[in-house]
């Protein structure tokens, strides 16, 4: 006698997720954050983690699996900006070393907020705060550069309002691509930033390296986001090994399905961005960043439905 | 005294272990019960999306008291991290976890009547039959005592606060699909003859189960009858775990390549076309 109950076809079983999830669905969710990553020089986790967990996939296996979504998203952005010649190979790996060491902090931090039954918070504190600040304040630059071209007025140049401690550290190598003769502790420093969140919150962190990129280190504006793209490639393929030796929380068949539609959304997210003014993606994007890390904080704030709440880690 | 017990629409063959007392004969046979599951193996592979199993049994002997069934299908045991959420300042945060050492990852209760009409508090919550009686491993630092009349009630640091932490585990793998009852789960298709539909969601995890069949007469459970259900990983499901858990790294690595591959193949075909 039949003792499976009559399965759409289209649902597929997760090994490490252990749950039974529709596949065109996650195909169409790679696809349209691969799109927004080709488009803005992101990883898009910030936006797929949250959806995941939505559709009922436990967080930490959702946070891992989505970053080797990314390494595939990544790797095809990277490779189309390179031919370009649009990535600063130089900068990106002293970031990615930063971004390495990152990895490291963050999973062994994850595994022990886990423990603590902490990390729903923190990622929720992290989503609000990083999110919505950067969101906002690349919201509000980039709409007073439109607002300023509409009128008529100038682009203000600033080109020397670079912070002035960025010349004030030793160790300085010359970045021909990117411009710039600056202390390497810098994009080191921002790349051990990023490497923490990508173990956290499952975000490559290009919402923080491309704003800080652009306004903090001053980079060429045209190697920004492929250099930004090659930092995020090299730390969430770190991310990934060690989640899935340290926490075995990475599932292969779930970042297939997310990767197959993450790599074809990335290559026409790559295209379309040369379409658009850079102030109107800055501004799209400041938005879409501000909403989320709203959205995610707001739980903060709710009465939860229930008082009571299953920790992962439990095996239950 | 007992209905003629017809033969089964469908295997299990069933044995008929006493033969019918002619007439009224002071020999008193104690009830019994028989069940067989349709499907005790079930096979988890990239299609799984949950099973359904169907449970058919007998009753024999049932002399002249109404009998009840109640089928327990108990998952294997895992530990349970709860929170408790607290407001604090306005913001709302995860208390320290409590750990439940040990607690049934699929539990379903299938009856022929609801359990409070069936037996008594007492009597369910010694054999862990039903929801609000599933044995549960209370956190560190328990003592068990004797409450409201029931003996072994467990109190642990959560003090009085223990039932309600309790109902929460209960409630929330409730809502999971994880623990069901079903006070009508149980039909007599035929007098005698029982069926019950067990349904396993995908969520469920693998190993074995253990599937319990009561048979309740006067409050008291006179027979029961114990199977088990295999469930496990076939095929590609069971290969990709098995890797996963034993060669972590390696399949680590095979992940980050696999996916690097997958953007290069795309970036060049891109390219071309």
């Amino acid at each position: 006698m039949a003792a499976t109950v009559s399965a759409r076809t289209v649902d597929v079983y997760l090994p490490i997720a252990e749950v039974s999830v529709n596949a065109p669905l996650l195909l169409a969710l790679g696809g349209l954050v691969g799109f927004i990553s080709g488009l803005f020089g992101i990883g898009g986790g910030f936006l797929m983690a949250p959806v995941l967990v939505f559709m009922g996939i436990p967080p930490a296996v959702a946070v891992a699996s989505q970053a080797n979504h990314v390494v595939a998203s990544s790797t095809s952005s990277v490779l189309t900006y390179s031919r370009a010649g649009s990535v600063d190979y130089r900068m990106g790996a002293i970031m990615a070393v930063g971004g390495a060491l990152g990895a490291l902090v963050g999973v062994e931090l994850f595994r022990i907020l886990r423990l603590l039954g902490q990390a729903d918070l923190v990622v929720a504190v992290s989503y609000l705060l990083l999110l919505g600040s950067i969101g906002a304040l690349t919201l509000r630059e980039s709409l007073s550069t439109i607002l300023q071209r509409r009128r008529g007025e100038p682009a203000r140049r600033e080109p020397a309002r670079r912070p002035l401690w960025l010349y004030g550290l030793p160790f300085r190598m010359r970045f021909p691509r990117s411009g710039l003769y600056i202390s390497a502790i810098p994009p080191l420093a921002l790349g051990v930033f990023a490497g923490i969140l990508s173990a956290i919150m499952g975000v490559g962190g290009g919402f923080i390296l491309v704003p800080a990129m652009v306004y903090v280190l001053r980079m060429r504006a045209a190697v920004v986001v492929g250099t930004s793209l090659f930092q995020i490639l090299i730390t969430t393929a770190v991310t990934t090994v060690l989640q899935a030796g340290r926490n075995q929380t990475v599932d292969i068949v779930l970042s297939t399905l997310l990767m197959i539609g993450g790599v074809l959304g990335a290559q026409y997210g790559a295209r379309m961005s040369a379409r658009f003014r850079a102030d109107e993606m800055r501004a799209a994007l400041g938005l879409l960043i501000l909403l989320v890390g709203l959205q995610m904080g707001l739980s903060l704030f709710l009465r939860p439905d229930d008082p009571f709440a299953l920790a992962p880690g439990g095996g239950g | 005294m007992i209905p003629p017990v017809p033969p089964p629409p469908d295997p299990p063959a069933l044995i008929q272990d006493a033969v019918q007392p002619p007439g009224p004969i002071v020999e008193v046979q104690t009830p019994t019960i028989s069940a067989a599951l349709t499907n005790s193996e079930i096979e988890v592979d990239s299609s799984y999306a949950g099973a359904a199993l169907v449970l058919y049994g007998a009753v024999f002997n049932p002399g002249t008291d109404p009998v009840d069934v109640v089928v327990v299908v108990r998952g294997p045991e895992r530990p349970v991290r709860l929170v408790r959420k607290v407001q604090v300042a306005g913001l709302w945060l995860n208390s320290r976890p409590v750990v439940f050492e040990g607690a049934p990852a699929f539990y379903v209760m299938a009856s022929t009547r609801p359990l409070s009409e069936i037996a008594g508090f007492g009597v369910l919550r010694r054999m862990g039959v039903g929801l609000d009686h599933i044995r549960i491993d209370a956190p560190e630092e328990e003592r068990t005592v004797n409450l409201y009349g029931v003996r072994d009630v467990v109190i642990s640091r959560l003090g009085e606060d223990y039932l309600e932490w309790r109902r929460a585990v209960i409630r929330l793998k409730e809502r999971d699909g994880l623990y069901r009852a079903d006070p009508e789960g149980v039909r007599f298709v035929d007098p005698g003859l029982f069926r019950a539909e067990i349904v396993l969601p995908p969520e469920a995890p693998t190993g074995e189960y253990q599937a319990e069949v009561w048979l309740f007469q006067d409050g008291r459970a006179v027979a029961v009858r114990r199977n088990t259900i295999q469930v496990r990983r076939v095929g590609i499901e069971r290969w990709l775990h098995n890797f996963a858990f034993f060669q972590p790294w390696l399949y680590g690595l095979v992940s980050v390549l696999l996916a690097a591959l997958t953007g290069w193949a795309a970036s060049r075909w891109f390219r071309r076309t």
